[in-house]
């Protein structure tokens, strides 16, 4: 019932929180909880970059994690300006707390290597890690998303994540294997 | 008396006329000048250059804005110049001159995306 009410955005907390009830019930995620992890997907991601930057000489791979660190920071911005206008705090959940748990494992796994091996595991990860993350938000976050102007958010943030997932791609072809 | 008045506002009659007519050739010539000197603007939206492709004559300036949530740049491919980082709403613009550099420009950040300016 509340998933139906459209709301302008003076209303969009209620919104929310409304569609948060509403699926607490059916077991989904709720917008709040979408965002937590969409923003902790983007911190893993600016973490791994902070790796790059600190073990790897290569120019390309050094781009690429700017870019990462550069992206990561403004989508993320985003979503917190779009929080703070809705006066919607994010929700911590299971989700978000196996996600950052996977990415301390693989970052140890990072920091254990150097040179060119650590190049291609990195761009390696950045690949899969954007794959994993942008089938997701494409197939769960935005479907799941109540508040348009988040659901438009997320279309900003996959579509971001898409260009990062074809330049790894790219990556990982230069570095071979 | 009554005949004095209306030469007189004939007078300046004529003279607002003539002040007009200066007005509007110099309009007119202004006009014809900046049409031979285009701006043409460029958006970065999406992650590509709108419109992609640039048809400029020597003399037109190309401005550059960026829509998106992240920073851009606009690079010639040869390095000739360079927006540097432009952050949401940044604008840049260039003029092109003879021997400014034109044909292929990227983002830097995102090889993806490039554009072309072809001269006229
Ligand atoms: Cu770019």
């Amino acid at each position: 019932m509340f998933r139906k009410i459209f709301l302008p955005c003076a209303a969009g907390l209620f919104a929310v929180l409304g569609a948060s009830a509403a699926n607490a019930e059916d077991g989904g995620l709720n917008d709040m909880q979408i965002a937590h992890i969409a923003y902790v997907a983007g911190q893993i991601d600016i973490q791994y970059a902070e790796i790059a930057m600190k073990r790897s000489h290569n120019a390309d791979v050094r781009a690429f994690a700017e870019t990462m660190l550069r992206d990561h920071k403004s989508v993320n911005d985003a979503a917190l300006a779009l929080l703070e206008k809705l006066g919607a705090t994010p929700e911590d959940n299971p989700t978000s707390k196996s996600l950052l748990a996977s990415a301390a494992a693989k970052r140890a796994e990072l920091k254990a290597l150097k040179g060119a091996a650590f190049d291609r595991a990195y761009a390696a990860n950045e690949l899969s890690y954007h794959q994993f993350v942008n089938k997701t938000v494409e197939g769960t976050f935005i479907p799941a998303a109540q508040n348009a102007e988040f659901k438009d958010l997320l279309g900003v943030a996959l579509a971001t994540f898409k260009v990062h997932e074809s330049h790894a791609e790219k990556l990982v072809k230069k570095l071979g294997k | 008396m009554v005949a004095a008045t209306s030469q007189r506002a004939n007078v300046m009659r004529s003279a607002l006329w003539a002040g007009l007519i200066a007005l509007i050739a110099g309009g007119v010539l202004s006009l014809a000048t900046s049409a031979s000197a285009e701006t043409h603007v460029v958006e970065m939206r999406g992650f590509e250059f709108f419109p992609a492709e640039v048809n400029a004559a020597i003399g037109d300036t190309i401005v550059w804005i960026n829509k998106d949530v992240v920073p851009h740049t606009a690079t010639a491919a040869d390095g000739a110049w360079d927006s540097g980082l432009m952050e949401t709403d940044d604008e840049f613009s260039l003029t092109i001159e003879a021997d400014t550099s034109t044909g292929d420009y990227v983002c830097t950040f995102h090889p993806n995306m490039v554009g072309v300016i072809s001269l006229d």
